[in-house]
């Protein structure tokens, strides 16, 4: 009963759009800010709500590489591998990321604190390397702050090097200039 | 295609055609002979235009077409075989090949697969690929279904299919691009309709069947087209063999009734036909009880000698005899005319009794025909759709597609009234398609039926001639209903008055309205007052008379109709017509060459109670199976067991055949020639698929073989010589081709109806019955038609038993909750009639405080249930009853052995 | 004319030159090696691409190579071929032949079924010798066939050699299908 505690907000997303089927994607996301990723519960209860089956919501949940569809860890580092961080050496970083965190992209560190995974472009071109985790950016990397950002999250789950969030504005104060 | 729709002319490689507006450019194409390479593409589903194979060329297009998806204009020059288009579908093919791994001498598919086949005509041999191929292990989808998604060429046609026919909505695309593959979702268990659509649909080999895997290669497989066994629908279907091993059953697009379309029983249901379990010699009982396999001659001989010495010693009417609705129209025929003509008896019923006579003894009265006056194709331009007590999805599941294509594509509205919940889940159901679901409590359709007249006549529904010709009809049905008040009918049926006026709303003012009415009301106390009810509505609405619209009853077995057109049921002489019907004993006089027999007939039960009292000395039982089939306090076998001499022609030795003095092996349908009227009434060809098992031989053959040596010779040299008779006792008999017009509504015997007929008990029709209230606490037990199985039968077919192989307590969450009981624990059912042991399944479209249980597999809860047969048309009605729940564990058990010791 | 005529006539008479000339053929085959030989002391060396009895191949690592296709069956003109497959039950996927026959007294040694091969599993040998009192012993099934592959297994890659079946290196026998296919994962869906 994911959603029964969210019963008003659900209650909104319903009324945005004239067909049902449309609010499967803000459920989806709904889901994954509650858990932390999709669950076949979620699933299930999304299919209820929309008046679906299981299998079309699972569908659309595997098209989005954003939504997880297994437990990650605490921390979702995602790397961006694209042309622009690539050229100033994305895959060094991620090198040294699997190496400092014993795992394998798409893996969990064993203490559930770490994930690890390469995405497409996140926008941040001039400042590469960059990583995002979870809502937070983190621009011009080096094995030093890398370093100091794990341990700061390890230690104490938040981090002062982060630049961001950018992608959601309700709760920062619109974009920081750069 | 109608002629009213206006036609476009355009020219497609050079040759001019005319085709209705809106017609796709493939069709267009097709219908001149010219076949543009497709995947994606299938005349049952929407245009999806995504393999990009139909690329064809339009002049003043710009770029190619997908010819799929684009429709007719007028004065277009479509191109398919220019170079450039050719090159188009070249670097298609490449592309679908640059992941398709090249194991076409392993696939099932090989040899008919549109992939391979666009490919020798399409592509150079070698690819300029060079990449590694994507890798997915083999999934089993399910017990009956594995996919090789290395070879899918992701076309979507079973995603589609399943969600825009099936409306199952099983299948999901998982992942994208490349990686795309078709699963259940998450690695779950496939849970369906089974109806191995998706296989059949398949252009390539990515979805495939176990049952048949790596046993065959396409052109090694015999072909002969026949009619389907399991239920009243009468699908066409293909039965494939390789030598005499069965390997596949399916249906070619376009094909009978059902459009190539199959439900599980369909396709995967073949195997019962050669179960190892088939009786396949003659047998005959010792005298120390069992049984010795014999020779024809001896069997045959014996039966003769025995009916003979009876008939001579204690008259005609001391011999009785049973016929199933398995049986093609020729048995039933045959059964019925040596039951008249050798034996001289009219004792004699069949398994329409359980419940499809109620429905055609109304329609006779009050219409005048005995068949349906609509057709499928009328359902597809149905304004409005009314299900009354189908749970067609389960028993008719073809007929259930039909109603899905009429409300998905044709936009009717459906009205159900049902005892089922309309809750959606990757199991079809017909319920969450409706627009106005009316939750009957189970078993209360008298009252919901009421409850719909009451509405109609009181919020003016009713039609203006209708209330001008036949005012005294009218306005008694008015007095009646409004003795009923809404307070009862919510009380008894669970319905709210507003409810029942929307869906009499929608009925009644829909312009063509199709009523279809199931088994929950044909099997139920005074079943043939509520059909008869239902025609009331329909005369009220003006819907009897008007064309399009009607009312149909759904036939569960697959010749239920036949066995009532045929006179194999006590009340009717072939045609139907009635035993003091003149005309219809000087025919069959004159045909049989002898008189018809004036004793009195016997309807099942009566047929049982005089065996039991000793008036029946002996039995002729074919293929039916009343032990298995009535529950234990209907003293079936007190009534067999009282016999001097019982015959049963049956495939199985089954637990009346077991009792049998004479066991004949029969031939099952896909073993003999003959016809089968379907549920619509359209008589359809039986042809010989198989060769018969063993011994075994096609009924009619053994009751004229028996005629003959009770020197009373009815022979016939094939099959279709019976069927010359038949047609001449009813002229025109199997004419119904897939283009011929139902019948009319007899317009006398309605007049005569709604100025008399209706007087003679229309207030006993219109009361509602004190129905026995439930004990405290008690839940109602009610077995059903499962989807994936038809009456006992079909237990013995391996794949179905592979999807449900055995008997489970269905009840939804919160009564499970209620009960502190979980899915796949084990409860005991108890009431005053006995107990049961069986394990638990959760499904959410139980309603509240009723558990369901599969009718195929009752054997364990059948002591439960209690015999109640209809006073005026002596159907047996049994399927309910009220038992108390509680939870087992193994210590339960433990303690009662070691009590019992 | 007649004079001359007559003279040579008399002269052949009287020399003896016809017999001398047939005595020369005589002569010459004593000093020629035999042109028979004495089957089955010795016998003589048959050409690679001779179309012996049909053998059935497994991979170098024992692995049966026949996939249960059929397809021998459906190419064989004679129909003396008879194969029954089924899903082998170890390997998920992988078709095998649970029975394989081959009536070779119908056989016409044309070689389709060869041919007809995805997977270059049957071949034909060197041998010759299989005559039998017992007519039954002549339908080969399938441990006779391996059996025969295995003696002859030198002949019948050299028969497929010799036919443009496939060549003595490893690309060649990549060429023809092996199942499952040898090819690598590409990506796993990572979510």
């Amino acid at each position: 009963m994911i959603f029964h505690k969210h019963q008003a907000t659900v209650n909104d997303i319903l009324s945005r759009y004239p067909v049902k089927r449309s609010a499967m994607l803000p459920l989806l996301n709904l889901a994954q800010k509650e858990e932390g990723y999709v669950s076949q519960a979620a699933i299930r209860e999304i299919a209820g709500i929309l008046d679906l089956t299981p299998p079309q919501v699972f569908e659309t949940a595997t098209f989005y590489t954003m939504l997880n569809l297994k437990p990650i860890g605490k921390f979702h580092v995602q790397v961006c591998r694209s042309l622009m961080c690539a050229l100033v050496g994305a895959d060094p970083l991620v090198d040294w990321l699997r190496k400092h965190l014993g795992i394998g992209l798409g893996q969990t560190t064993e203490d559930k604190m770490f994930t690890l995974s390469t995405v497409e472009c996140l926008g941040s071109c001039g400042t590469g390397p960059m990583m995002q985790i979870n809502d937070d950016y983190y621009e011009r990397l080096t094995e030093d702050k890398v370093g100091r950002i794990l341990k700061d999250l390890r230690e104490t789950g938040d981090c002062s090097l982060k630049s961001g969030p950018f992608l959601v504005p309700e709760r920062g104060e619109g974009v920081v200039s750069l | 295609m109608s002629n009213t729709s206006t036609m476009v002319t355009l020219t497609i490689d050079g040759i001019r055609t005319e085709v209705p507006e809106g017609t796709l450019v493939i069709e267009a194409a097709r219908q001149v002979g010219i076949m543009v390479p497709h995947f994606c593409y299938h005349p049952k589903l929407e245009p999806d235009a995504n393999c990009r194979m139909c690329l064809v060329e339009i002049e003043k297009i710009p770029k190619l077409q997908t010819s799929c998806s684009t429709r007719v204009a007028e004065g277009m020059v479509v191109r398919s075989s220019v170079p450039h288009v050719e090159s188009a579908r070249k670097s298609v093919l490449e592309l679908l090949l640059g992941n398709h791994p090249l194991d076409c001498p392993v696939c099932d598919q090989g040899g008919r697969c549109d992939l391979q086949d666009f490919s020798h005509e399409y592509t150079p041999t070698v690819s300029r690929f060079k990449e590694l191929k994507r890798v997915f292990p083999k999934q089993y989808l399910g017990p009956v279904i594995e996919t090789q998604m290395n070879r899918c060429v992701s076309c979507m046609r079973c995603v589609r299919y399943c969600d825009e026919v099936m409306d199952a909505q099983a299948l999901a695309a998982e992942g994208r691009g490349t990686i795309t593959q078709i699963t259940h979702w998450a690695g779950n268990e496939l849970e369906c309709d089974m109806c191995g659509g998706c296989i059949q649909i398949c252009p390539v080999g990515a979805i495939t069947s176990r049952l048949s895997m790596y046993d065959y290669r396409p052109w090694m497989l015999k072909r002969t087209e026949t009619i389907c066994s399991y239920c009243g629908d009468g699908c066409q279907i293909t039965v494939q063999r390789k030598d005499d091993q069965l390997i596949e059953v399916n249906s070619a697009l376009g094909a009978g009734r059902n459009n190539g379309d199959l439900c599980v029983r369909g396709y995967f249901g073949y195997h019962a036909a050669e179960h190892p379990d088939r009786v396949q010699q003659p047998l005959v009982r010792q005298a120390d009880g069992s049984f010795a396999e014999v020779t024809w001659e001896e069997a045959l001989d014996r039966v003769a000698r025995q009916f003979t010495r009876i008939k001579a010693t204690h008259g005609s009417d001391a011999i009785g005899g049973l016929i199933t609705t398995r049986c093609t129209n020729e048995d039933l025929y045959l059964f019925q005319k040596f039951m008249r003509v050798v034996i001289g008896t009219n004792q004699i019923d069949s398994g329409a009794r359980y419940g499809h006579i109620n429905g055609v003894r109304a329609l006779r009265r009050v219409q005048g025909t005995h068949r349906w006056t609509i057709r499928y194709e009328d359902l597809a331009q149905a304004d409005a759709i009314m299900l009354v007590g189908t749970n067609v999805n389960e028993s008719n599941p073809i007929t259930a597609l039909h109603v899905k294509q009429a409300v998905k594509r044709k936009g009717a509205q459906l009205v159900t009234l049902e005892s089922l919940l309309p809750v959606r889940s990757t199991v079809s159901n017909i319920t969450t398609l409706s627009k106005h679901h009316l939750e009957v409590k189970s078993g209360q359709f008298s009252a919901a039926i009421l409850g719909l007249v009451k509405a109609v006549v009181e919020s003016n529904l009713v039609q203006e001639d209708v209330a001008r010709e036949a005012p005294e009809f009218v306005q008694t049905i008015r007095t009646n209903v409004a003795k009923v008040s809404w307070d009862a009918i919510r009380e008894q049926s669970g319905l709210s008055q507003t409810d029942v006026e929307t869906a009499a709303r929608t009925y009644s003012q829909a312009e063509r309205a199709v009523v279809l009415v199931g088994r929950e009301v044909l099997r139920s106390l005074g079943g043939e007052g509520l059909v008869t009810n239902l025609m009331d509505l329909q005369i009220l609405t003006g819907h009897l008379r008007r064309s399009g619209s009607g009312l149909g009853c759904l036939a569960e077995g697959s010749n239920d109709q036949g066995a009532v057109e045929m006179g194999a049921v006590a009340e009717y002489f072939p045609g139907p017509a009635g035993l003091h019907d003149e005309e219809s004993q000087k025919t069959l006089t004159r045909t049989w060459g002898q008189a018809v027999p004036a004793g009195a007939p016997a309807t099942l039960p009566e047929v049982l109670t005089r065996a039991r009292t000793g008036d029946i000395k002996s039995l002729f039982i074919v293929g039916d199976n009343p032990v298995e089939s009535l529950p234990g306090d209907a003293g079936v076998t007190e009534a067999l067991d009282a016999l001097e001499f019982l015959v049963c022609q049956d495939l199985f030795l089954t637990e009346t055949a077991k009792r049998a003095h004479v066991v004949f092996p029969a031939c099952s349908a896909m073993e003999k020639d003959g016809t089968f009227t379907n549920t619509e009434g359209h008589v359809q060809s039986v042809r010989q698929a198989t060769e018969p098992l063993g011994e075994s031989r096609p009924d009619w053959e053994m009751f004229s073989a028996l005629s003959v040596l009770m020197d009373h010779p009815i022979e016939y040299n094939e099959v279709k010589e019976i069927f010359k008779e038949i047609r001449g006792v009813i002229p025109g008999y199997g004419l119904l081709g897939p283009a011929s017009t139902p019948p009319k509504v007899d317009e006398k015997t309605v007049a005569q109806y709604v100025t008399s007929g209706f007087k003679e008990d229309v207030d006993q029709r219109y009361t509602l019955d004190a129905s026995p209230a439930a004990p405290e606490g008690a839940l109602t037990l009610r077995l059903v038609q499962s989807l994936y199985h038809s009456g006992k039968y079909s237990t013995r077919a391996k794949g179905l038993m592979e999807i449900e192989g055995e008997g489970r307590l269905h009840v939804n969450a919160r009564e499970a909750g209620r009960l502190g009981i979980e899915e796949g624990q084990t409860v005991r059912l108890a009431n005053d009639g006995g107990q049961a042991t069986v394990s638990v399944k959760l499904n959410d479209r139980v309603p509240d405080a009723v558990a369901w249980f599969p009718e195929h597999f009752d054997e364990p809860v059948r002591a439960l249930f209690s015999l109640k047969v209809d006073p005026h048309t002596h159907v047996p009605v049994w399927k309910t009853a009220h038992v108390t729940v509680t939870k087992w564990s193994s210590t339960n058990r433990s303690i009662e052995e070691r009590s019992r010791v | 004319m007649d004079t001359q005529k007559q003279t040579t006539r008399l002269l052949d008479a009287v020399l003896f030159r016809e017999i001398w000339k047939a005595m020369k053929v005589t002569f010459k085959h004593m000093f020629h090696r035999p042109m028979t030989f004495q089957y089955p002391r010795e016998k003589r060396t048959i050409p690679d691409a001779h179309r012996g009895a049909l053998g059935l191949l497994r991979y170098d690592n024992g692995q049966e190579r026949c996939v249960g296709c059929d397809l021998c069956e459906a190419a064989c003109p004679s129909r003396c071929i008879k194969v029954i497959s089924e899903e082998d039950k170890s390997l998920p996927l992988q078709r095998y032949a649970t029975e394989f026959y081959i009536d070779i007294t119908k056989c016409v040694f044309c070689g389709y079924c060869v041919e007809a091969c995805p997977v270059n599993a049957l071949a034909m040998t060197k041998m010759y010798e299989y005559s039998t009192h017992d007519k039954r012993t002549l339908l080969f099934d399938k441990e006779r066939l391996y059996e025969i592959g295995e003696q002859h297994l030198e002949d019948a890659k050299k028969y497929l050699y010799a036919h443009n079946q496939e060549h003595d290196d490893e690309e060649s026998r990549a060429y023809r299908y092996h199942f499952p296919q040898p090819i690598e994962k590409t990506e796993a869906s990572d979510s």
